[in-house]
């Protein structure tokens, strides 16, 4: 078994279909969405929504393929790195803690999909989590998963169980309370690592949080499409850059993603 | 009233415990070295495949074992320090090159249409071999002056039974052609030749010997 | 024959066919014995899924680009949940035109509870149809509006499997969830 395990190889069944990051930032309609006209601006997830229920399944689904991608990212954790030469074993231990919650989690979120009649697979996967998780440093891998997704989940999983409690829906509330009591244990453990290893590499840390940052924009992003400095495209490549893609492997990507442009409006 | 000063043996009737154990504190801790160094490669081989199985039972199942090993490996670690060895790292060890071959042979599955091999590898070999080992160590070890052993076993040995029934009724589930069985026997003969080699997880010894020596008849 | 017109005729955004959209809704349409002709207007840009009538005569429907999406499949057509935001807008129009549905409010006058019951009622209708269907997500739809409770989960049968319930019933079958 090869040591880095690639985002597109991500072994699934047929029910899933992968939605890449450039297909997600690419989607046009994003713009309305983010803030271009505050007429169809998202409301914030609550029940009196005339599609509040239905967001909840969306989003309940996206939460789901969330939790495969951090099971296997923290299992590739276990693996990847060698004992003493490049992570301590504590770390991986706190690794394979995160991969039981993690399935639990699954778990969870298939029972959460069979409550609110979502079937698995109902909805595009978007890779970026695990992504995040194939970066071949160990500390970056930790401070993009643990600390900046993660943590966006915490909100997440708050906004659910919100939207569980007004509704009066006790299997929701439970189920998202419980999950939320891990992911603080995860952050926490992101955290911790990052401090220890790079408590003498102020250059390791900077690159991490500069990653952490920049995980946090792309998985919040709608799709906005600009040309600035702060454009989704130029954090979609840095994110790249970081993760340890070669600049090839980076141009391929963007040209994949501009082909596929070319064949719809040609 | 109870008359307080009447004396009770030590060890009460059914307390059947005697000393000594077959194994003394160094033995002890080269076989717990192996036995951490197994947990290690085990919990890492499980997480690492979770991304490469498409069956989403197994995905999960293998990131829960992936943490019920390294919890093995985390126990028996510190038990290592309970036994004089305060630098685990020098004897968490591989019991000799065919163990290594071993865990080489059965981690090298990697393509998604090979989930039977993993499973096999793992459920059908190591983990029987892992349950034989382990009983025969906490049986033949001092139950007096070994005790923390013993009961580490014993949680361990509680792990290794549910882990082996889930995954050997994942196996099932999953083998539905004589093909499919082939590729399960095929594997588990390799693997179960190289663990022959090795002579079990702590090398020849791992669960005694069984036989009796006959003197030869002058 | 059913002629059924889609704005716009081409799209930039999403890759939808105007032509194959025609041929849905006009399957759909036959299905629930529509013979009138109907415009559809679609909202390319919008990835959400709202749709309404903007017209009961002539058949004049508006929808959001995501009510036409593939879930799965970002941007591409749906089959399923297109057949699935037809169906239910055409049968609220046959509703109407029933008699059995004089005195529904109009459409933007509609209560969430309201709307939802007489949604299941469409549904229900639709999947013995084999349009559409999807029973367990309409239900937790349902219990959101009326109630995570033994009462709420009997409205949702009777309106489900009912075939032509009036406003009236339909009206008192989610009153009565609001009462317990």
């Amino acid at each position: 078994m090869r040591k880095i395990f690639p985002a597109e190889e991500l072994a699934r069944d047929a029910r899933f279909i992968r939605q890449t990051t450039e297909q997600r930032l690419g989607d046009p309609r994003g713009a309305r969405i983010a803030g271009g006209n505050s007429g169809t601006r998202l409301a914030k997830l609550t029940p009196e929504l005339a599609n509040g229920p239905d967001r909840a399944r969306a989003l309940m689904h996206g939460i789901f393929t969330g939790e495969i991608q951090a099971l296997e990212g923290a299992g590739r954790t276990c693996w990847d790195f060698e004992v003493g030469e490049d992570v301590p074993l504590e770390l991986k231990l706190d690794m394979a803690r995160q991969c039981w919650d993690e399935a639990r989690h699954c778990e969870i979120s298939i029972a959460l999909a069979e409550h609110m009649g979502t079937e698995l697979g109902e909805f595009a996967e978007n890779g970026l989590l695990y992504e995040a998780a194939c970066n071949p440093d160990p500390v970056l891998r930790l401070t993009g998963v643990n600390r900046a997704l993660e943590g966006l989940a915490i909100d997440v999983f708050n906004t659910m169980k919100e939207f569980g409690n007004m509704a009066g829906d006790p299997v929701l509330e439970f189920c998202e309370d419980w999950m939320l009591a891990d992911e603080v244990t995860h952050v926490k453990m992101g955290s911790d690592w990052l401090r220890r290893l790079t408590e003498n590499d102020k250059e390791r840390l900077d690159k991490a949080l500069e990653f952490q940052k920049v995980v946090d924009r792309l998985f919040s992003f709608n799709g906005f499409r600009g040309e600035d400095d702060d454009s989704p495209i130029q954090l979609t490549r840095r994110f790249r850059e970081l993760a340890g893609f070669s600049d090839d492997e980076i141009d391929e990507i963007a040209d994949m993603s501009r082909e596929a442009k070319a064949e719809v409006t040609s | 009233m109870t008359e307080t000063k009447r004396p009770r043996e030590p060890f009460a009737p059914w307390d059947r415990r005697t000393l000594p154990g077959l194994f003394d504190v160094e033995e002890t801790a080269k076989r717990v070295g192996h036995y951490k160094w197994v947990e290690l490669k085990l919990f890492e081989a499980l997480g690492g495949w979770v991304a490469t199985v498409p069956e989403l039972d197994v995905k999960m199942r293998l990131g829960t074992h992936c943490y019920h090993h390294a919890w093995h490996a985390d126990l028996v670690g510190k038990r290592l320090t309970e036994v004089r060895e305060m630098k685990t790292d020098r004897l968490t060890l591989p019991a000799n090159e065919h163990m290594v071959a071993f865990i080489d042979a059965m981690t090298e599955p990697e393509d998604a249409a090979m989930t039977i091999e993993k499973l096999v590898g793992v459920y059908r070999v190591l983990i029987p071999h892992k349950i034989a080992a382990y009983t025969y160590h906490r049986n033949a070890t001092s139950e007096i002056t070994d005790m923390p052993t013993v009961r580490i076993l014993d949680f361990i040995l509680q792990d290794e039974f549910n882990d082996w029934r889930e995954g050997e009724m994942l196996i099932q589930s999953m083998i539905e052609s004589e093909e499919e069985l082939d590729r399960a026997m095929i594997h588990q003969t390799k693997l179960e030749k190289l663990m022959l080699a090795a002579g079990g997880i702590a090398g020849p010894g791992s669960i005694g010997d069984a036989y009796v020596e006959i003197p030869e008849e002058n | 024959m059913t002629q059924v017109s889609v704005t716009p005729e081409s799209f930039e955004m999403v890759f939808y066919d105007a032509a194959v959209i025609g041929e849905v809704v006009a399957e759909v349409a036959e299905r629930l014995g529509v013979e009138e002709n109907i415009t559809v207007e679609i909202d390319e840009g919008s990835p959400l899924g709202r749709s309404k009538i903007t017209s009961y005569d002539p058949i004049e429907l508006w929808v959001d680009g995501g009510a036409f999406e593939n879930t799965k499949r970002p941007r591409q057509f749906g089959n399923a949940r297109s057949r699935d935001t037809i169906g239910r807008l055409l049968l609220r129009i046959l509703d109407r035109r029933s008699g059995r549905f004089n005195e529904t409010p109009a459409d933007d006058e509609l209560d969430l509870m309201q709307f939802a019951a007489w949604d299941v009622h469409c549904v229900g209708r639709l999947e013995r149809l084999g349009i559409g269907g999807q029973r367990q997500r309409r239900l937790y739809q349902f219990r959101n509006r009326h109630g995570f409770t033994d009462v709420a989960d009997a409205a949702f049968d009777q309106l489900w499997d009912s075939s032509e319930l009036s406003w009236t019933e339909i009206e008192r079958i989610s009153e009565d969830c609001r009462a317990a």
